[in-house]
């Protein structure tokens, strides 16, 4: 038996599901307004379940938390790149009052790499202890993006070994963890995650004492996939944009689909959204988080005012589709009613917790190599895979069970050059412990 | 008139839409603009009728990959490095800053260079618009010496290029560029103050701040339909009609029944109905709501020897009417031309050789199954 949760601002929904799949009850609760946790006891009280064996709970808090400029870490960013990327320094073109919260001091130091090996400089492990120095005292987490680092991510953690050294032992988020080509919204997307360190520590600790004995907790991710609490203590960026693809991963878990464009009605709007490979579509630019552009691998949404006008979510949706008509609508969220059109599967108003529940834990891994031939080609997919494993094992995955569900070469044509993008994703059940 | 980080963004938009798809995203050159209007103030915008006639004016901008700007976002210094090696040269000090493209990333690059220097930027520019090489330029028909030319990264490193004309300019600053990480900083086709009026494309930089905050009234608006081969159907007012867009790095022409609408050396904007927002040829994807819009192009370019070097034959299309400076902004039928009558050769894009790295065909979306294993 296992059960998902899913908070929202208004309400919070909680699915109690055969260890199969199959849905035996929903209930829905409202969110007592600042206390994730206590919403999700009281979501779990409601299902009256019997003693379960996994949790998995959609917290959607670190948003919120960024949104709000509430219970943020103050960042001190480390850009590694010297003067070839400093046009736009860290943090510059930030929201004011988000920066006020996050930052504790920014450097741009000298090295990293360019798309060829002989393009890399040196890591000035000087001027990274030098700058760790000075903000002993003010840090309270460090955000590290190296130049390139989706190349070669060496000097990220060479950086971290540094400062890790000179401050001791607090939150370090690395950019090749996060993203992809795109310093900028790296960047942002690793200063994030590390400003949402506090508040994630904070709940994973929470979330565990409060579903004591329950072992197999888990929450969920902007990829649809889960993590366990220690993984999200550490990760805490990859939950930004779990919202919608818990809403996604259900919409296809009570459909059977694996590719489906999906509104998610709400009370005050619509989100759009799209399935692919089972997988949520994921946004190729243009994503924002607290009023910044980031460089984090979450669905792609087109978002409809309420009262619903239908031209207006018919373009939506068709937006979403890969071509004229070719995916099926399917219609979940507290709201659903309002839209007549499209599949209506049952439980849909508790997707979110559905999507939660039946969600496996998940990895991934990214890397942009240069290819002289296809010949190279499986030898270097080969290595990627293997770290997308380690990955999913990391999050919390059985390491018996992991399988790979995706594992893509994408020739990118706009680099001078024979490169490749490999990622691979890796998903399993939890572990059990 | 100055600009200053108030007007940045309507030029950026501009420059944008000149991009005619093309010339790189701005946001990257947007952001490194704001950054040096905000450490260095504004630039004074000056029109060639005030510059000394001995003035040294120096054109630049970044010849390769946005997508390696996307990651290497520059640094603070490359105008310091090319205004060096230029003087160094001449003998005489850079007086004035020219935007050799106008268009897509290279306008707001100029702009975020000329504060670096803190020189004025002339109200003109090389191109007019986006073209993908470097000689497509105003000071290549009027004669105006390529070289000394000069390349450079963030770092200082430096590449000088003399004797040579712009289509061996061409070839060797693409040849340099692959040891340069894919992208490098570059001033080409250096001028004197008088040489300005008559060699370049005016008004470029007033024209690109009116553009980003009023455009022409568009050709169709409507929904891409088709990616491969642009495709899109008419929305609204334009309901039942279908355009078809040529591309290769930038938009080339607009086809409705086989008739243009608009064809290179016009600028072909598309801009995205729900954000307002340019959409450049490597985010054209189904289902987007766009109007299309066409700006004329500086009339040089419309003369028998500009159509040579940039008109719709330079990019392969064949068989399409010349474009007339004349065309109307937004005719009220598809103008007749030979292209409508019945037979009329069809139009196609070739890649164009030794140009610009070929245009990726947008973000591609997986394929349902195609990767799993």
């Amino acid at each position: 038996m296992k059960a998902g949760v899913d908070i929202g601002p208004t309400n919070t929904d909680a699915a109690l599901l055969h260890d199969a799949g199959a849905v035996l009850a929903t209930v829905k609760v409202a969110s007592v307004p600042g206390d994730p946790v206590a919403s999700v006891t009281a979501a779990l009280g409601r299902l009256a379940a019997p003693p379960l064996v996994q949790v998995a709970v959609g917290l959607h808090g670190a948003a919120s938390a960024v949104a709000g400029r509430r219970g943020l870490c103050r960042v001190a960013a480390l850009r590694i790149g010297g003067q070839e990327a400093q046009a736009i320094r860290p943090l510059f073109g930030w929201p004011d009052d988000l920066r006020r919260a996050v930052e504790a001091g920014s450097a741009v130091v000298d090295g990293g790499g360019g798309l060829d090996r002989a393009d890399w400089t040196p890591l000035d492990r000087d001027a990274v202890a030098r700058f760790a120095a000075s903000v002993a005292g003010r840090a309270q987490a460090v955000a590290v993006t190296g130049l390139f680092s989706p190349l070669d991510a060496e000097q990220e953690q060479e950086a971290a070994e540094i400062v890790r050294a000179e401050l001791g032992d607090l939150p370090i988020a690395l950019s090749a963890d996060l993203g992809s080509l795109g310093l900028l919204e790296r960047e942002n997307a690793t200063v994030l995650d590390a400003a949402l360190s506090g508040f994630a520590a904070d709940m994973a600790a929470r979330l565990a004492s409060a579903l004591a004995p329950v072992t197999a907790v888990h929450v969920t991710r902007g990829d649809g996939t889960l993590m366990s609490l220690e993984h999200l203590a550490r990760h805490p960026g990859l939950s930004l944009g779990s919202g919608p693809a818990s809403m996604l991963r259900g919409a296809g878990a009570l459909t059977g689909l694996a590719d489906a464009v999906v509104a998610d009605v709400g009370a005050r709007r619509v989100r759009v959204g799209a399935l692919a490979g089972g997988f949520p579509e994921e946004a190729v630019a243009g994503a924002r988080i607290g009023g910044v552009p980031v460089g984090l691998r979450i669905p792609e949404l087109v978002r409809v005012a309420r009262p619903v006008e239908p031209a207006e979510l018919a373009e939506a949706v068709d937006r979403m589709q890969p071509g004229a008509g070719r995916l099926p609508l399917v219609v979940v969220g507290g709201g659903a009613h309002a839209v007549p059109d499209g599949l209506h599967p049952e439980h849909a108003t508790a997707a979110g917790a559905i999507g939660a529940a039946t969600s496996p834990v998940g990895g991934q891994y990214e890397r942009i190599v240069r290819l002289a031939g296809r010949a190279d080609l499986p030898a270097a997919m080969e290595a990627v895979v293997e770290q997308a494993r380690a990955s999913a094992v990391r999050a919390g995955a059985d390491p018996l069970h992991v399988r790979i569900v995706e594992a893509a070469d994408t020739p990118l044509d706009y680099l001078p050059g024979p490169f490749v993008r490999l990622r691979a994703r890796a998903a399993g059940p939890p572990a059990r412990l | 008139m100055r600009i200053d980080t108030g007007s940045l963004p309507a030029y950026a938009r501009g420059c944008a839409v000149l991009g005619s798809g093309g010339g790189g995203p701005v946001t990257i050159a947007r952001a490194a603009a704001l950054q040096a209007l905000y450490d260095h103030g504004p630039v004074r915008v000056v029109q060639p009728g005030e510059l000394d006639p001995e003035l040294l004016v120096m054109p630049v901008g970044s010849a390769g990959s946005s997508a390696v700007m996307s990651e290497r976002v520059g640094g603070t210094d490359e105008p310091v490095h090319l205004r060096r090696q230029i003087e160094r040269r001449y003998g005489t000090p850079v007086g004035a800053v020219l935007a050799s493209e106008i268009g897509g990333a290279n306008g707001c690059l100029a702009l975020a260079w000329a504060a670096r220097l803190g020189l004025p930027l002339v109200d003109a520019d090389g191109m007019s618009r986006a073209f993908p090489r470097m000689n497509q330029t105003v000071m290549e028909l009027r004669g105006i010496s390529a070289t000394p030319a000069v390349m450079c990264d963030g770092r200082g490193r430096t590449v000088v290029i003399e004797h040579v004309d712009g289509r061996w300019l061409e070839r060797l600053v693409r040849a340099a560029l692959e040891p340069f990480g894919g992208q490098a900083a570059t001033t080409e086709y250096v001028m004197r103050g008088h040489q300005v009026a008559s060699a370049t494309a005016l008004g470029s930089v007033t024209r690109a701040l009116r553009l980003g905050t009023e455009l022409p009234a568009p050709l169709v608006s409507g929904k891409i339909a088709e990616t491969g081969s642009i495709v899109i159907e008419g929305l609204g007012a334009d309901l039942g009609r279908l355009v078809r867009i040529e591309a290769g790095t930038e938009f080339l022409a607009v086809l409705e029944d086989g008739a243009p609408l608009a064809v290179v050396p016009d600028v072909i904007a598309l801009l995205d109905a729900r954000t307002g927002e340019v959409v450049d040829t490597e985010h054209v994807r189904y289902g987007l709501r766009v109007s299309v819009v066409r700006v004329p192009c500086d009339p040089v370019w419309y003369t028998e020897e500009g159509l040579r070097l940039a008109g719709p034959e330079a990019f392969g299309l064949t068989g399409l009417a010349v474009p007339a400076r004349g065309l109307p902004d937004t005719p009220s039928a598809p103008p007749a031309g030979p292209g409508a009558a019945p037979g009329a050769p069809r139009v196609r894009a070739r890649s164009e050789a030794g140009g610009a790295p070929p245009a990726s065909g947008g973000p591609r979306r997986p394929e349902a199954g195609e990767v799993a294993r």
